[in-house]
């Protein structure tokens, strides 16, 4: 049957109260008696806490409150690893970390009474490099007590490397004789930067315990099911006592997951037992709000002269920064950036995790990806040129197919890799619209990224049938701007034969809405929470067709609605109005539950299941892949394509023209989809040649929208030279076919910068982003004295 | 030392009591509740919390309030019409699907209508110069200046009507 709504570019359901300034963000949330909060951070990247002062600060007019790292839980939080403090206790490991906190009634109070905290500290040598920190014999150890830490599930460390905190392993055939059959070995580095994620929304919470049993906090995040387990973990609230209002979020991209700002708030709330709110500064959010994660990948590829890669070897260390934050589950996932697109019959990689004294990284759109990825797609383009093929052609003969194992065992679905490659082939054999001249040179350049989406996960949904015939849909997903309020509307509608304007989404609090794990992360919100709302739409429909069939004597498999209205065999036999008793438009007050009493409320719960891998070997079991278990919930992929040119004399690089084909399987809303890529496509030009934490020994030296580039409308190609193209290749797990989007579109974009920058003027710059000096040195080198 | 002022906001004389370094931004936030100036870097340059003062974008997080008194100050609040009616800016922003996560959208939306207001017919380079202050993360930009040119268009060709 053809679909009526999805696939339909319909209005967004939030972008009413969004363009009016209605829309409520957590930094909106004003309550009476309200308290306001500032933290003091160490302004070294490494010290002890000697001493800490606050009696000045707890004098101060209009204070109500001062804690220090004493009144924080002992327990230590993290992802997998739990390895931090809520403030830190005896030694600071990031200048920026937290270490003390104010309440007080306005906020220039708590300004001044931050500054009035006495602290003394004794600096400690500190470590930077990621290359010092996997030596076995460092000089700094960062977490002295690291193998003794608490963990999510139990994995080995590396025992001689203290300042490790994570490594994993993928070993798939035999890599010394896939090296030795090749004909062509090459082997090269690449490095990418810290970069902010820079949401334009500041992380904000406001917590209000009540009593000793429960606690309500309105916050800006991308998960809730994490915050909520913490929240009860470390303050022992039951479950039943943790409320989250988590209203619009004004953009995330990974930042909006580790625990920020609302510990902190409550603890705050808990001694003055009056409402707190911390929102933090832009500086802060540089400072403490997590980051991309610099990797450095070491890659070494070995071919054929018909160009099949033979084997591929690749090592990644992740610096974190203080602590691990996500950056375990990276280390683990960044590989899938390796594992998604090529067949490689001999393969090993090795991805390390460290600490260094520097502000802990977090998720970032791609998890990884985008750094492995940039890497590989680099390396193709290299190895092309040295086999003298098409660089498209070279990718092609190494693209995965359906129902072909990738290099972890698990058998691949839904690729539409070579679909994206093919219109992007058609890009870079366009002729040039505008002609080379002066300094300026032109260059065009090609890449291919994927992105995984995480599994397991639980994700549920519930669907209302109102008196009036709207529907309300319940869920428990984000929306941070990337409009899953309208895909669940999308699919509601769909299955109801109603217009979407007749679908009320919640999704705010949770004591309204139903569990959903993994929160708006790894581009899982479309699938995940599409087939729950699908399965929760079907279950109402059922619970009404059975209504319906009992009461009109006729069976339930004759039975359809679409707009409102119930047929039976084809004829209107009723309407969801007309179900409901007493209810008479003319007749106020008339409005009632069914005659047979109660309500329609359809739930379920959309459970993608997975089969893990051996830590040591990366390979999940034959037999469960076989089955059709995979590691991961799906893959997407996505072609890029650009035109830049090369200011020779300044090495400034602008990009003139960019293309994307997709494949997120089909789309649920064609313009959303575009708003991704769009989006996805000015964060990775600002990742491939401007944005970059600037970090001195430790010290960040560029923490505001002065000093660190955000791409503005200056940095975009025109308008009418940014194409998207999709390729879907639907899924057969995904509703509608549909899978995800949001992070692919930020993966590949780079490399394809740096293929087209070495096309204009023949420079390789391995490390991003390829700022006008970096790029200029290159120019100058290749140049000679 | 808290002193009353007199502003005039949307078209509406409010008093309030302020210290005189606040900002617009604070004021018209935490004072009167409008919250759709956004703040997002209380340096200048994010531009999410961009607002018209006699019909000149201000970048309210570092304009003080006292500098306004006297001033005609429009926020978003103000731009829809008396009965609920969009602005053609606020249409075009919703129709071309120029709003993502929506945080920087008031601010783009007033800072299109001051270069509207200004230059009815703006091109795509007069259009992304005047929204160089307005940062945004989520669009890559395109389908706001889509938005504008597309709004300035039906701006134009309903004054065309009333006047023809």
């Amino acid at each position: 049957m053809a679909l009526s709504t999805i696939g339909k570019n319909v209005e967004r359901v939030d972008a009413r109260e969004k363009v009016r300034g209605r829309a409520l963000f957590s930094a909106d949330v004003k309550l009476p008696r309200m308290l306001h909060a500032r933290v003091l951070r160490s302004p070294y990247p490494h010290a002890r806490i000697v001493r800490i002062d606050a009696s000045r600060a707890k004098r101060l007019a209009g204070v109500r409150c001062v804690i220090t790292g004493r009144d924080v839980p002992d327990a230590r939080h993290g992802f997998v690893l739990f390895d931090q403090h809520i403030l830190a206790k005896h030694v600071t490991r990031w200048a920026g970390e937290p270490i003390a906190a104010v309440a007080a009634e306005d906020i220039d109070i708590a300004d001044e009474a931050v500054d009035l905290i006495d602290v003394e500290f004794e600096e400690l040598p500190a470590l930077f490099d990621a290359e010092a920190a996997m030596k076995s014999d460092p000089e700094v150890i960062i977490h002295p007590d690291l193998f003794t830490y608490e963990r999510a599930r139990k994995y080995a460390f590396d025992l001689d490397k203290p300042n490790v905190f994570y490594h994993h392993k993928i070993r798939r055939g035999n890599i010394e004789k896939g090296f030795k059959a090749a004909n062509l070995v090459m082997e090269s580095e690449f490095a990418t930067e810290r970069i902010q994620h820079c949401a334009i929304e500041p992380h904000a919470a406001i917590a209000e315990v009540n009593g000793n049993e429960s606690v309500t906090i309105w916050t800006s995040r991308q998960d809730i099911a994490y915050l909520r387990n913490w929240i009860g973990a470390l303050f022992g609230f039951k479950p039943s006592g943790i409320r989250v209002v988590r209203p619009y979020v004004g953009g995330g991209f990974g930042s909006k997951l580790a625990m920020v700002t609302e510990p902190i708030a409550l603890i705050l709330s808990q001694r003055t037992r009056r409402p707190v709110k911390f929102a933090l500064t832009r500086e802060e959010v540089f400072l403490s709000g997590g980051n991309r994660v610099p990797m450095t990948v070491r890659i070494k590829d070995g071919v054929d002269w018909e160009g099949r890669l033979m084997a591929r070897e690749i090592r990644a260390i992740l610096k974190s920064g203080a602590y691990s934050s996500v950056i375990s589950i990276i280390v683990r996932n960044c590989s899938f950036g390796a594992v998604g697109t090529y067949r490689v019959p001999n393969f090993t990689f090795d991805s390390y995790g460290v600490y260094a004294n520097e502000p802990p990284a977090c998720n970032f759109r791609g998890f990884g990806s985008s750094q492995v990825v940039f890497a590989i797609e680099s390396h193709m383009d290299m190895l092309a040129e040295k086999l003298g093929m098409d660089p498209v052609a070279f990718r092609k003969k190494n693209l995965l197919e359906e129902g072909e194992p990738n290099v972890t065992g698990e058998i691949m679905h839904s690729i539409g890799a070579g679909e994206c490659l093919d219109k992007m082939a058609e890009f870079m054999e366009a002729p040039s619209k505008t002609k080379q001249q002066g300094p300026f040179r032109k260059g065009r350049g090609i890449a291919l990224g994927n992105k995984y989406c995480a599994a397991p996960t639980a994700s549920v949904a519930r669907v209302k049938i109102m008196e009036d015939g709207c529907l309300a849909v319940f869920h428990g997903a984000d929306d941070i701007g990337q409009g899953c309020n309208t895909v669940a509307a999308q699919v509601a509608a769909e299955e109801f034969g109603v217009s979407v304007d007749r679908v009320k989404v919640v999704f705010d609090d949770t004591f309204l809405t139903p569990f959903f794990n993994g929160g708006s992360t790894s581009s899982r919100v479309t699938y995940h929470l599409g087939n729950a709302v699908k399965l929760a739409s079907r279950d109402a429909r059922n619970k009404l067709f059975r209504l319906v069939s009992k009461k009109f004597h006729v069976p339930i498999e004759s039975l359809e609605t679409r707009g409102g209205d119930i047929y039976a065999g084809g004829e209107r036999k009723t309407s969801i109005v007309e179900l409901f008793t007493g209810f008479k438009a003319d007749r106020p007050g008339g409005y009632g539950g069914y005659a047979e009493g109660g309500e329609i409320v359809g739930e379920d719960v959309f459970v993608q299941e997975y089969t893990p891998e051996d830590p040591e070997t990366g390979q999940i079991d034959r037999a469960a892949a076989l089955k059709g278990l995979r590691l991961v919930s799906f893959w997407t992929y996505g072609a890029k394509a650009v035109e830049i040119e090369v200011n020779v004399e300044t090495g400034q690089v602008r990009v003139l023209r960019s293309a994307s084909a997709m494949d997120m399987g089909c789309p649920i809303n064609p313009k959303m989809c575009e708003q991704q890529i769009e989006g996805g496509m000015g964060m990775a030009i600002g990742d491939a040649l401007f944005e970059e934490m600037r970090m001195d020994r430790g010290i960040l030296l560029n923490p505001n929208f002065t000093d660190y580039k955000l791409p503005s409308t200056m940095q975009m190609p025109p308008m009418n030279e940014v194409e998207s193209i999709f390729c879907a290749a639907p899924h057969k797990d995904g509703p509608y076919g549909a899978k995800g989007l949001g992070e692919v579109a930020f993966v590949g974009l780079q490399a394809a910068i740096a293929n087209a920058i070495y096309d204009a003027v023949g420079v390789r710059v391995r490390g991003l982003p390829i700022t006008a000096e970096r790029l200029l040195e290159a120019l100058n080198e290749k140049k000679g004295p | 030392m808290k002193r009353i002022i007199k502003l005039k906001v949307n078209g509406t004389d409010e008093e309030v009591l302020i210290e005189p370094w606040w900002t617009l931004s604070r004021v018209l936030r935490d004072e009167l509740n409008l919250n759709g100036a956004k703040i997002g870097c209380e340096t200048g340059d994010c531009g999410s919390c961009t607002i018209l003062v006699d019909g000149k974008t201000v970048k309210s997080c570092i304009y003080p309030a006292m500098k306004a008194i006297g001033k005609e100050i429009l926020t978003i609040e103000g731009l829809e019409g008396k009965d609920g009616c969009l602005h053609p800016l606020q249409e075009a922003f919703i129709a071309h699907f120029a709003v993502q996560c929506g945080f920087c959208t008031p601010g783009m939306i007033l800072t299109a209508k001051a270069l509207l207001d200004e230059n009815p017919n703006p091109s795509e380079t007069e259009i992304r110069e005047a929204l160089i202050g307005n940062l945004c993360r989520c669009t890559g930009y395109v389908k706001v200046v889509e938005a504008i040119l597309a709004a300035g268009e039906k701006m134009k060709q309903s004054r065309a009507k009333t006047q023809g």
